[in-house]
């Protein structure tokens, strides 16, 4: 008994006193980050690569695209726009299939994307909705990594195949073709070969579901290589539902086998297509059967049917007409023969990876490229982007100091751009600018001039464009006599400096530096790699295919940090796992890696981060995931990398490896992680992370920067574009004491009132993505202890004196509450009309000062002053502002008064009306008229302005402008005044004589304008 | 060893705590805002409120339990309604002529299907053909909540048939919701889900009320707030303020009647 009276105390006693005893309060994330939100802003004018296309078997407005690591996406009129529907889970996406028997609700999704270049994106297993996409499961095959396809079988929902590619970096026995016979809840190998063979393509026969194609692919990727084909790669047949399997190579090439595609000609299960990757370059190419597979011949062997087989085997065929073929490729081809000739796809983004017809109309075509969906019309001719799916992925971002600031940033096969945090009407495709083709990677503003650098893939070209001339030039280093090679990253790094404005950093195995802007260069490392010879044989990497694009090239720096307090002090991290310093301009280095403990040797060091509040700290995070190691890794060293204290804990998930970590600027506990499957903070050096998830998709962030002025957190996404947390600030405040407080008003900086303004046409772009701009209002941050939900609450806006401006609805979540105040005043209360007055729906700004927010808490009241203050740039002086303010509160009182004398005449007319007093009547009708409009319409039925309109256009026109009243606008302001005066002289003549005013019991003035 | 059986009891007693049906969690939101007998006397009620979008606009709401509802918009001191169901015809007020406008015809049959809801969908759901499933837990406004999904009666969109779900979130601690999503279905956001929170529940007569509601789009910022100053509960009102009317009735007392009636084209 005592034992059991042991357990008890433990699980009921026990756990409230060891709280008490640590005193802490340790919030989950959801109960932390409450309204600090991120936005995204594209762009989306190149989009990102796309994996696979679904469609709706029965109803073509509804179409799916699945990102290769932006997610999944869902259309509801036909691809012209879309909607992302997989916001929390994996972003990286193999297939989508949807159940043919119920189509509308069951779902399915794999992840881990199957077009296996050196920058692809991870998985994380096979998913399922039941309603439509509204809710996900994580059903299985947790360790698949790439799903390539998934069946349902059209006559049974519960049978259910999935091709498993797998891993693409190591072994790994979750390979080939898997089934379900309960809808997924269990699965069962089908279709096993090795460790290295995985399944790359599995189709059904339509019209006899026990009938399954599967091409078995054998395929390894190195850091430094990559090999397609082997023995065990094969086309399979099984025609019992999965049960046996039969190679089925009647007619193929002799020896080893690369990637292949298989498909089966909806309208007529004896037609397969095939594309082969063999060993010799004629035996490569389209195979056609006709009889079901029983025997092959090759019908084309063109560079668009053979070109990479490992990121284009995708064959598709027209449902309707099986001579009709299309083949994933750098252009996308179609035969219209039964695939002895093909012509290229029209022109659209390079590099095709899945293609689908519209159920009804083959004519509608649907492509997914490196750089969107497209739309076709015309049968495969013209096409079309489409401008809505901001998939864009970045390898690296920064930021600018520019007001608003920048981002800088290069995409995959998608160029280098920047654009701006904000601009009118949104951040939309015309706002992006395009500096340098290739695929982008770094792009860093010049820190005080008009200048940008760029680069393309392995530094082939390294621009340094000066916009103001409209010049470019390529600057990257090049061989010397001494160094007649140089090995740049194919995402080669490149630093500015803090301290020499024209400084310039590159890494190629050596660290170089330019004092001249790329002029000139000098080497001021030896080697910083470890230089081993076995990974530097890339003209033989391929494997069947020869492949040697420079995106394997290895033993190459990879980062460098130049410490912003001494600019001796660099770091430089490199591919193949070295973190080097100086603290000596380069004069002599340090490798410190091996006093990394815990650290695989030769793990990708992916980015150091120098510390801005001691030269001796830096950060480093290193990705394994080449190495087949997908731990998380990120240390802090202070020691100058003598000692590394590892600061990943439990809290980041399994399989998140990193690429980058923020330091912030003022708090040196506030650390930002961007991991393979999102971001996390930790607000205590690291010791707890929290995984931030509002509105921030599970998407693999490649590089974070904070944006100094702003505090906004920006980061790089590589499937999303670029996501920004604006003003992280209040983050910087939460420690233990502050969680105690029921409220805690976060510290503000002064909010200046926005006067510009610009012009925006938006015509013509209805289907295109739009970025949020940031919020110009004043920001009031509190935290709230516990959610708020019953009990009145409100938040008021006050002057010092007390007078309430605003009253606003507060934030009641627990955790960081935001609530926005537009620094205006409310609206005048405009005399009754008609129609509008549209001037009248004007609200005046506040002037610049101190105000108070007040939180009314039930019975408690919360008080935090904050700061409005005027545009710096404004060129109006302290005179001009009072000015300026007296003279809109005075049309702004003229408009209330106005307001108040017609309610008078109103109701004097009401009962006039009833006493039938045709006399007063017409005098009080003939004032009105010249009071308010009385006739009319919004729009072109309307009638002549009258004195209300014209007071109201006027008070409009002046208080919603950033200049002082000018003297037409002084001199209008005279006429106003004037008809003002006599109306309310007559209105009150008349008023006087009429008796029954008193039995009205009119509202007083104060009353009326409440 | 005595207090053995009361640390049980209250170990197990957790426990059952933990594990609630969706019917027992609606069964609990009834009693603690005030009984179910007690919403289903009501005969309607009008919601006096305020939107604060830089403008302040007061909006009245008023429902009745046979079906007639309207939104009465004060802007200016007119008074447009919108959203005006007479048992028959569901209409608006067009803001440019100011004139009455019916709705579709898909958009009235859908309204109808609401009728029924009055004062709150969740009263006998099962006689209305409606279902209710406990989704598990979820933190929203970092609280702890209760997801329940709500299976109502299908919608038509452009001709088609569609299932016509939300899912509610019960505050584990107080069992009201303090939100509720639903996914877009016509229009431009159609795909996207609307989120509405819900707090400051308050006690009108012996029921309880939320006084704010916030409406935006689930995982954006920046959702509209809508204050209720005031819910008057079986108020008194006139049957004609539902009614579709010909004309619009003028609500300045003297002005004269339209003589211009033009097309509402583009200006230019």
């Amino acid at each position: 008994m005592g034992k059991i009276l042991l357990v008890f105390l433990l699980l009921v006693g026990f756990t409230p006193i060891t709280l008490k005893a640590q005193d802490k309060i340790i919030l989950k994330s959801n109960e932390l980050f409450g309204d600090l939100s991120a936005r995204h802003i594209g762009p989306a004018l190149m989009s990102g690569r796309i994996n696979d296309l679904e469609n709706h078997p029965t109803n073509n407005r509804i179409l799916y695209a699945g990102a290769a690591g932006g997610g999944v996406w869902k259309s509801n009129n036909g691809g012209l726009t879309f909607k992302p529907i997989f916001e929390e889970y994996c972003q990286s996406i193999g297939a989508i299939e949807l159940d043919p028997n119920d189509p509308d609700k069951t779902i399915y999704v794999g992840t881990g994307e199957t077009w296996t270049r050196n920058s692809v994106s991870i998985g994380n297993g096979l998913y399922k909705s039941i309603d439509g996409g509204t809710n996900w499961k994580k059903i299985g095959l947790e360790k698949s990594e790439r799903i390539a396809n998934i069946i349902v079988n059209p006559k049974n929902s519960n049978e259910v195949y999935v091709a498993v590619l797998g891993a693409l970096w190591g072994d790994s026995d979750v390979r080939g073709v898997y089934k379900s016979n309960d809808g997924g809840t269990t699965w069962k190998k089908s279709l096993y070969i090795d460790q290295k063979t995985g399944c790359a393509d599995l189709t059904i026969d339509p019209n006899n579901p026990n009938i399954l194609y599967a091409s078995m692919w054998e395929f390894r990727r190195t850091a430094w290589s990559f090999e397609s084909g082997g023995s065990k790669s094969a086309l399979y047949k099984s025609i019992d539902g999965g049960a046996t399997w039969n190679k089925i190579h009647n007619g193929f090439p002799k020896g080893n086998l690369g990637r292949l595609a298989v498909a089966v000609a909806p309208s007529d299960s004896n037609i397969l297509y095939t594309v082969i990757e063999a060993e010799k370059d004629e035996k490569k190419g389209l195979y056609r059967s006709d009889d079901a597979g029983n025997s092959w011949k090759q019908l084309n062997n063109d560079f668009g049917i053979t070109v990479r087989p490992f990121y284009f085997s995708r064959i598709v065929v027209d449902p309707k007409n099986a001579d009709v073929v299309v083949k994933g490729g750098l252009m996308g081809s179609i035969s219209r023969d039964g695939g002895k000739t093909f012509k290229n796809l029209g022109r659209m983004h390079a590099d095709i990876h899945d293609i689908t017809f519209d159920i009804h109309n083959s004519d509608r075509m649907y492509i997914g490229t490196d750089g969107g969906v497209y739309r076709s019309l015309d049968g495969g001719t013209t096409m079309e982007i489409v401008e809505n799916l901001p998939l864009s992925q970045f390898y690296h971002i920064s930021v600018d100091d520019a007001e608003p600031y920048n981002i800088y940033g290069g995409l995959q096969d998608n160029g280098s751009w920047y654009g701006p945090s904000t601009s009118a009407g949104g951040i939309s495709g015309r706002d992006w600018n395009y500096i340098g083709p290739g695929d982008g990677f770094r792009v860093l503003k010049h820190p005080t001039k008009n200048i940008i650098y760029s680069e393309m893939q392995g530094a082939e070209n390294v621009w340094r464009y000066d916009v103001t001339k409209s010049k470019i030039k390529t600057i990257q280093p090049l061989p010397q006599k001494e160094n007649p090679k140089l090995r740049f990253n194919w995402n080669a790094p490149m630093a500015t400096s803090t301290h020499q404005p024209d400084r310039f950093y590159m890494g190629s195995q050596f660290l170089h530096k330019s004092e001249d802007m790329g002029n000139t260069w000098k080497i001021i490392s030896p080697d910083l790699t470890t230089n081993d010879k076995t990974k530097q044989e890339q003209e033989n990497s391929g494997g069947l295919s020869i492949d040697n694009s420079g995106a394997e090239n290895h033993t190459t720096i990879f980062t460098i940090a130049e410490s912003t307090l001494d600019q001796n002090v660099i770091w430089v991290g490199t591919d193949d796992g070295n973190v080097q310093v100086t603290q000596n301009g380069g004069k002599s280095w340090t490798n410190t890696s091996m006093n990394i403990k815990g650290l695989p040797k030769n793990t990708w060091c992916y980015h150091i981060e120098a510390s801005v509040f001691n030269k001796g700290t830096a950060y480093a995070v290193f990705d394994g995931h080449t190495n087949n190691d997908k731990n998380p890794y990120a240390y802090k060293t202070i020691d100058f990398g003598k000692t590394w204290t590892n600061i990943i804990t439990d809290d980041i998930e399994t399989d998140s490896f990193v690429r980058n970590i923020q330091e912030d600027y003022e708090n040196p506990n506030l650390l930002f992680l961007g991991t393979e499957f999102g971001l996390y903070i930790t607000i205590n050096g690291g010791k707890k992370w929290h995984k931030f998830e509002n509105n921030m998709p599970a998407v693999a962030i490649h590089f974070i920067d904070l944006q100094k002025q702003t505090n906004d957190l920006v980061m790089g996404t590589h499937g999303r574009g670029v996501i920004i947390i604006d003003d992280i600030s209040p983050l910087r405040e939460i420690n233990q004491k502050m969680l105690t407080k029921k409220v805690h008003f976060f510290k503000s900086k002064p909010t200046s009132i926005y006067e510009n303004s610009s012009f925006s046409s938006n015509y013509g772009t209805e289907t295109q993505f739009v970025g949020r701009n940031p919020s110009r209002a004043v920001q009031i941050k509190y935290y709230l202890k516990k959610r708020h939900t019953f009990g009145k609450m409100i938040l008021e806006i006050q002057d010092l004196e007390g007078n309430i401006i605003s009253t606003l609805g507060a934030g009641k979540s627990k955790g960081i509450n935001i609530v926005n105040w537009n620094y205006n005043i409310k609206q005048p209360k405009v005399a009754k009309g008609k129609t509008f007055s549209f001037g009248g729906f004007s609200s005046p700004k506040v002037q610049a000062g101190t105000y108070k927010a007040v939180l009314k808490k039930g019975k408690e009241t919360f008080k935090h002053q904050f700061e409005v203050v005027y545009d710096k740039n404004s060129d109006l002086t302290k005179e001009d502002r009072v000015f300026k303010h007296k003279t809109t509160m005075k049309l702004y009182d003229m408009t209330q008064e106005l307001a108040y004398i017609v309610y008078e005449l109103d109701a004097i007319t009401k009962k006039a009306t009833s006493l039938n007093n045709t006399k007063l009547l017409t005098k009080l009708n003939d004032l009105k008229e010249t009071l308010v409009i009385t006739t009319g319409d919004n729009y072109v039925g309307s009638a002549e302005k009258q004195l209300r309109e014209k007071l109201a256009d006027l008070f409009s026109k002046i208080s919603n402008s950033y200049d002082k009243p000018s003297s037409a606008e002084l001199e209008n302001i005279q006429i106003i005044e004037d008809r003002f005066n006599a109306a309310s002289k007559s209105f009150l003549k008349i008023k006087k004589k009429v008796k029954f005013v008193k039995e009205l019991n009119l509202k007083t003035f104060e009353e009326f304008v409440k | 060893m005595k207090k053995l059986p009361l640390l049980l009891f209250v170990f197990i007693a957790s426990f059952t705590i933990n594990a609630q049906t969706a019917d027992e969690i609606i069964n609990t939101y009834f009693e603690n805002i005030g009984g179910v007998e007690n919403f289903k006397k009501l005969e309607g009620f009008k919601i006096t409120a305020e939107i604060n979008q830089g403008m302040v606009i007061p909006i009245d709401i008023i429902k009745l339990k046979d079906g007639k509802e309207a939104v009465i918009v004060n802007i200016q001191g007119k008074e447009l309604k919108q959203n005006v169901f007479d048992g028959k015809t569901l209409w608006n007020t067009n803001f440019t002529t100011m004139k009455a406008e019916k709705a579709t015809a898909e958009a009235t049959a859908n309204h109808k299907l609401a009728i029924k809801d009055f004062p709150d969908p969740f009263i006998d759901y099962k006689e209305k053909g409606y279902s209710i499933e406990l989704m598990g837990k979820e933190t929203i406004d970092g609280a702890e909540t209760f997801k329940i999904k709500f299976t109502q009666t299908p919608m038509t969109i452009d001709d088609a048939k569609v299932p016509n779900i939300s899912y509610y979130f019960f505050d584990t601690e107080n069992f009201v919701p303090i939100a509720m999503q639903k996914e877009i279905l016509f229009g431009q956001g159609k795909g996207m889900v609307s989120e509405t929170k819900f707090s400051d529940y308050q006690e009108i007569d012996g029921l309880y009320f939320p006084f704010s509601m916030t409406q935006g789009v689930k995982g954006k910022a920046g959702g509209q707030p809508i204050t209720i100053t005031k819910i008057e509960l079986n108020p008194k009102v006139k049957a004609d303020i539902f009614t579709f009317p010909k004309v619009i009735e003028e609500t300045t007392p003297d002005s004269k009647p339209q003589s211009q009636k033009k097309e509402d084209t583009h200006k230019h």
